[in-house]
């Protein structure tokens, strides 16, 4: 490389330019650091059971410890930025867990990730939920005085032993108006809520419009009725 | 002697009092349009009302705290209406009245009650109005500068600034029984806010969401109650 040409070797006053620049870059990045904050937005909530005749269905359902642990991380792209960290782990154990819960006549929580040799429950299928993109807007970024949650989830799912049934995806949005004396944060929190609440209501009203997903169903309602027995 | 000093003290009365309002309040321009039919003459009696905020549009949600407002506007002025609080509502019916599924014709509600436990909750809450309210209050200009400052001696700002808002809401009632649209109430309210600073800056503040949902309120007790 060219740069080596200024390299001790060739120069001794070489050293001493190097601290210089090493320390005005060391200022220039307690600058930067200095100008950022890092806002951190931990989403919780209280989401209601939903309203509806239970699904006859005995649904597991498996959370990968990424989705359990799901957070969101954007750094600053410059001195007016801020770092944002968008936590969402907890808050989509606690919806998803209540929205199964009432969707399915019984939902159980497996062991494991459904595999030939794993031992879980015994249900008609497993859900596996994992969040694929989160996007988030505030009225810094889009001169709109709403803040925005945007999320893609996947899901996949599959037989006690990890056969699959059907895979989709399935987005959820959440926004909250900018209010009086509410911080970014706060707002962020809000549409993260609304975003959580809208992907239950989403899934409800979609889950049965997956072809598979109907397929499956129609396949496990045969297998139920008496005559499936002769 | 004794009356001359009552007129120049209630003069000076008078006076205290214009200033006051002048400095409570800046000015207000409010427009009410109104459609109903079916009006309840003889009020709604044990029924209850639902007062739904409309949250679908991609730059606006109608805010909560307005159709709180609302709804506390008409129970002071008629105790006898009982509105279900509408945080309450959406969580009861959860996920039917999310900006994604909320119905949005009377027709809807058809679909809506052949969900067995929605016609139940919506039968045991002896709903017989809803009524959604689409709008937002927002800001449309601005001007004018202040400067703040702090010193050993003080601190203090001076300048002026300047702001205008506009209220612009839809109130359309459902029928429940009947699944009918029986009426369409409008707002359009504006107004301009001013804010002079010498030392102290003195908030001159137009109610504009306030006058909308007075005017709003005062329509829709008109409707509901029998006593208006």
């Amino acid at each position: 490389m060219d740069s080596t040409t200024s390299g001790p070797e060739h120069n001794n006053r070489a050293p001493r330019r190097v601290h210089e620049a090493a320390r005005t870059a060391l200022l220039l990045c307690a600058l930067l650091v200095a100008g950022c904050t890092t806002k951190e937005v931990i989403v919780v909530g209280n989401f209601p059971a939903p309203l509806m005749e239970p699904l006859p269905v005995a649904l597991g359902v498996w959370y990968e410890p990424e989705f359990e642990t799901h957070e969101f991380f954007d750094e600053a792209k410059g001195r007016a930025d801020s770092t944002w960290i968008v936590k969402t782990g907890e808050a989509q154990v606690d919806m998803w867990s209540g929205l199964l819960n009432g969707m399915f006549l019984r939902v159980e929580r497996m062991d494991g990730k459904p595999a030939p040799e794993q031992m879980n429950p015994a249900v008609d299928a497993v859900l596996i939920p994992r969040v694929d993109e989160l996007q988030y807007t505030i009225p810094a970024h889009t001169n709109v005085k709403v803040y925005e949650i945007w999320l893609r989830y996947a899901f996949e799912l599959v037989t006690t032993s990890g056969e699959p049934i059907a895979e989709w995806t399935m987005t959820a949005y959440g926004k909250t108006p900018t209010a009086f004396l509410q911080s970014d944060e706060e707002a962020v929190r809000l549409a993260g809520v609304v975003a959580l609440r809208d992907a239950g209501a989403h899934f409800i009203t979609s889950f049965l419009t997956v072809p598979e997903v109907a397929q499956w169903m129609e396949e496990l309602e045969r297998s139920r009725t008496p005559t499936a027995a002769l | 002697m004794n009356r001359t000093l009552s007129t120049t003290k209630n003069l000076f009365r008078s006076v205290a009092l214009l200033g006051a309002t002048m400095l409570t309040g800046g000015c207000v321009t409010s427009t009410v349009d109104e459609m109903v039919f079916n009006e309840p003459i003889e009020g709604i009696g044990d029924a209850t009302v639902v007062i739904l905020g409309r949250r679908h549009a991609s730059d606006y949600d109608t805010e909560f705290d307005f159709i709180e407002c609302i709804a506390k506007h008409i129970v002071a002025r008629d105790r006898s209406i009982e509105i279900i609080d509408e945080i309450e509502f959406i969580n009861s019916m959860y996920p039917w009245f999310e900006p994604r599924t909320a119905p949005l014709r009377p027709a809807d509600i058809d679909r809506l009650m052949q969900q067995q436990p929605v016609a139940d909750q919506l039968a045991a809450l002896k709903l017989e109005y809803m009524i959604w309210v689409d709008g937002s209050t927002v800001q449309t200009n601005s001007a004018g500068s202040m400067t703040c400052g702090v010193g050993p001696g003080g601190a203090g700002c001076f300048g002026f600034g300047t702001w205008g808002n506009e209220a612009d809401y839809e109130a359309t009632i459902w029928d429940f029984t009947d699944r009918a649209e029986v009426g369409r109430l409008n707002t359009t309210t504006s107004g301009q806010s001013y804010m002079p600073a010498v030392v102290v800056p003195i908030p001159i503040i137009a109610p504009v969401q306030g006058t909308a949902c007075d005017g709003l309120g005062d329509q829709l007790l008109e409707f509901l109650s029998s006593e208006h």
